[in-house]
């Protein structure tokens, strides 16, 4: 644990950033999908240090049933974190921040899934974060809408997540853990990449209008860099080299 | 939400004209677990960690270890604290919310094995009698269901436990300091193993897999240490065992405990 | 691939202009868009895309295999690898003169007997009625089920029941073909079980590989591979 290591450089004189990258570069990120037997779907994502695990089952059965709708599926998340996944032993139990991030997903995903077909029925996702480093909420997001389209859910759009931020005075693209605390602005998003539209939205922090602006644009740019990612974990999955 | 715990006849009929002859769906001997696989330091950032498979069933347990308070009448002893989580995504039938028996008996069974062993040397792990000792974590979640969460909570755990680093820390200021973040391995006496063994008819298998069992009458779960000693155990299922076949348990539990054994402590030295 | 066809992706445009979207996809202004992982296949007016994943829709008429999960003293209740619950009345099976009181359900079918059955009735607003009533379908005696994905069925199938007849002609095998998915296998010997197991399972996971047949063909020829 240990206290802020107040002598850490946030960026230095050439642009680079703590952990080496430059302002509009993102972590390392890989997605697979399919990775469980049981889930109906499922995926699996490393985002920087991130290790985050997505199943979904459905669309299925609801109980209680006087929790389904009869004109529409509905779409439930639950992001839990596992005691080990951060720095301090986390309780098990939902935590009020778990439960929030479930509710902010669950919205994200939304406007993306199309459950009207599928009345009296819910889809379930499950979010488990295996190891913690700032930007959990959306490697889960840009997990969870892989693990929906290998459960074959009927979606308009894939939904790809990025956050941007402020540090040291200067918008940057993904911000880790360190630059997370140390930092002065953190911006989560959610994107749906062909709708062109926003359906995550979070900020912690303090911008100018113009920084504002200047966040989402680096933010969304993000996002479209996570898809490719996306698009690669379904491709491989899916339809192979063609050969064998 | 039944359906996928209710096996098919077919299936069912299958595997008991199969065990009449000696034999198992998968070619098992009926005295021969799944191949396991551990990979240790699944989570870098956990001070020790391991995921198992065993057959489909895939668990992972993470031990994270920093100071606590030491319990009441205990305080010259660490604190060893091992739970389990049936994750949601682990199988259709699994509900959130407040955990079930069969799941408190799951955590409770595995965090017995490994307590009952003295697996871990707590005395050995005091920063301060009665004001500060070490806490150990021992966290298991289940990501796939395949049968057989006994064990496969036990090797996980008992892996990420062997492999774990522990920081050291000293008291400065009546406060427990970080001095060396990954100081040595944990203080341990013994390796506990555990075994279990299903009874479908009158046969008794080794590691039953999921469809063995959902057509099981009862089970038993033995763990032994190091050498070759039985130091916990568990019966469960709605059928009985006869006394002969107790005994026959308990053999083989430390017959194929022993082999198992090996892996673990491969998984050790790996670590070292 | 010819390029009438394309693999896509959720939000994928399959193509613009004046297509009628049918399965898989929809209509964004004036662009189709891919709503499911799989092939897009464009007609001269229509496009849709073959789903690649998912769970089984059921369909008037379709036959599947179905799995008894639970009962009432008036109907069974199937699990047919759908997003739904099979409704299975006892009238189906006891006949008109069916009575609550006399007749016990469980006599005829019980929790975990497997069944070939038809799709009756199906919309939206309630659970798929299902019907044994026919002469090929009914309670299923012997055999191995087993699963694969509903999207691979036609390919299990082939041309004309190609595929299908290939694998029952090289194993001696009995198989019928859920169309959700569930196959259920059938044969005297235990290696020609295996291979046709070994064989679905094939086209399962390799269905989009384009010398399949030849692949399927070369593994059923072989000799005492297991």
């Amino acid at each position: 644990m240990g206290g802020r290591d107040t002598t850490m450089v946030l960026l230095d004189e050439n642009g680079i950033r703590c952990d080496g990258r430059k302002i509009d570069e993102t972590r390392k990120i890989m997605i697979k999908a399919g990775v469980l037997k049981n889930a109906d779907g499922s995926a699996y994502i490393e985002f920087g240090d991130n290790k985050i695990l997505v199943g979904v089952f459905g669309p299925r059965d609801v109980h209680p049933k006087h929790m389904s709708d009869t004109d529409t599926g509905i779409l439930r998340v639950r992001y839990h974190m596992e005691p080990f996944s951060v720095t301090e032993r986390k309780n098990p139990a939902p935590s009020r921040r778990e439960i929030e991030i479930s509710k902010v997903i669950k919205e994200a995903l939304e406007p993306a899934v199309m459950l009207e077909q599928f009345p009296r029925t819910a889809v379930d996702v499950f979010i488990e974060v295996l190891q913690a480093d700032g930007g959990t909420r959306c490697a889960a997001l840009s997990a969870a809408s892989v693990a929906l389209a290998d459960a074959g859910i009927p979606m308009r759009d894939m939904v790809a997540a990025c956050a941007s931020g402020k540090v040291a005075d200067t918008i940057v693209l993904d911000v880790n853990n360190e630059e997370d605390q140390a930092g002065q602005a953190d911006m989560p998003i959610g994107y749906m990449p062909s709708l062109e539209k926003i359906t995550l939205l979070q900020l912690d922090g303090v911008l100018t209008p113009e920084e504002y602006k200047k966040c989402v644009e680096v933010g969304v740019n993000g996002c479209k860099i996570v898809y490719e990612v996306q698009k690669k974990a379904l491709n491989d999955k899916y339809f192979g080299s063609g050969k064998d | 939400m039944a359906s996928r715990t209710v096996i098919d006849e077919l299936k069912r009929s299958q595997i008991l004209e199969l065990l009449e002859q000696g034999k198992r769906v998968d070619g098992r001997a009926l005295d021969e677990p799944r191949e396991i696989s551990i990979e240790i330091n699944a989570i870098p950032k956990a001070n020790g960690s391991a995921r198992v498979f065993l057959g489909d069933t895939e668990v992972l347990c993470g031990v994270k270890i920093q100071p606590d308070r030491p319990f009441p009448d205990m305080g010259d002893k660490g604190i060893f604290i091992c739970t389990a989580e049936l994750l949601p995504l682990s199988h259709p039938t699994v509900e959130t919310g407040p955990p079930q028996p069969h799941v408190i008996e799951l955590a409770r069974v595995t965090d017995r094995g490994i307590r009952e062993s003295h697996m871990i040397d707590v005395s050995q792990l005091v920063i301060e009698k009665d004001k500060s000792v070490v806490g150990v974590f021992a966290d298991i979640v289940v990501i796939d269901y395949d049968g057989n969460l006994f064990d496969a909570c036990s090797y996980a755990a008992t892996a990420a436990l062997l492999t774990s680093k522990t920081p050291k820390w000293v008291m400065e200021n009546d406060k427990p300091t970080l001095v060396d973040a990954e100081a040595t391995s944990l203080p341990t006496t013994t390796i506990p193993v555990s075994v279990t063994m299903g009874k479908i008819g009158n046969h008794i298998i080794v590691d039953p897999n999921g469809d063995e069992w959902a057509s099981m009458d009862a089970r038993i779960t033995i763990t032994t240490n190091s050498d070759g000693n039985i130091c916990a155990l568990q019966k469960g299922g709605s059928d009985g065992f006869t006394q002969d076949e107790i005994v026959q348990c308990g053999e083989l539990s430390v017959r194929v405990g022993a082999k198992i054994r090996e892996k673990l402590k491969e998984a050790q030295q790996e670590s070292q | 691939m010819d390029n009438r066809r394309k693999y896509v992706i959720p939000g994928d445009v399959v193509t613009s202009g004046p297509f009628r979207p049918e399965q898989n996809v929809i209509l964004e202004g004036n662009k189709i868009i891919s709503t499911t992982v799989g092939i897009s296949e464009i007609y001269d007016d229509s496009v849709r895309v073959i789903s690649l994943t998912g769970k089984y829709i059921p369909k008037i008429d379709d036959l599947v295999i179905g799995k008894v999960i639970s009962h009432t003293s008036l109907s069974w209740e199937l699990d047919i690898n759908s997003c739904y619950v099979g409704f299975l009345p006892a009238q189906d099976v006891f006949g008109r003169d069916f009575s609550a009181h006399a007749d016990e359900l469980s006599s005829k079918l019980k929790t975990g007997d497997l069944v070939a059955a038809r799709i009756a009735n199906f919309d939206r607003t309630r659970d798929p009625l299902i019907t044994i009533s026919d002469r090929d379908l009914g309670k299923i005696d012997s055999g191995a089920l087993v699963k694969i994905s509903p999207s691979k069925v036609p390919r299990l199938i082939g041309k004309r029941g190609s595929m299908i007849q290939m694998i029952e002609q090289a194993t001696d095998a009995a198989i019928t073909i859920g169309q959700n998915g569930w196959v259920v296998v059938s044969c005297e010997s235990p290696e020609g079980l295996l291979k046709a197991k070994k064989a679905i399972q094939m086209v399962d996971e390799k269905a989009h590989i384009a010398n399949l047949t030849d692949q399927v063909k070369d593994m059923l020829e072989s000799k005492g591979e297991s």
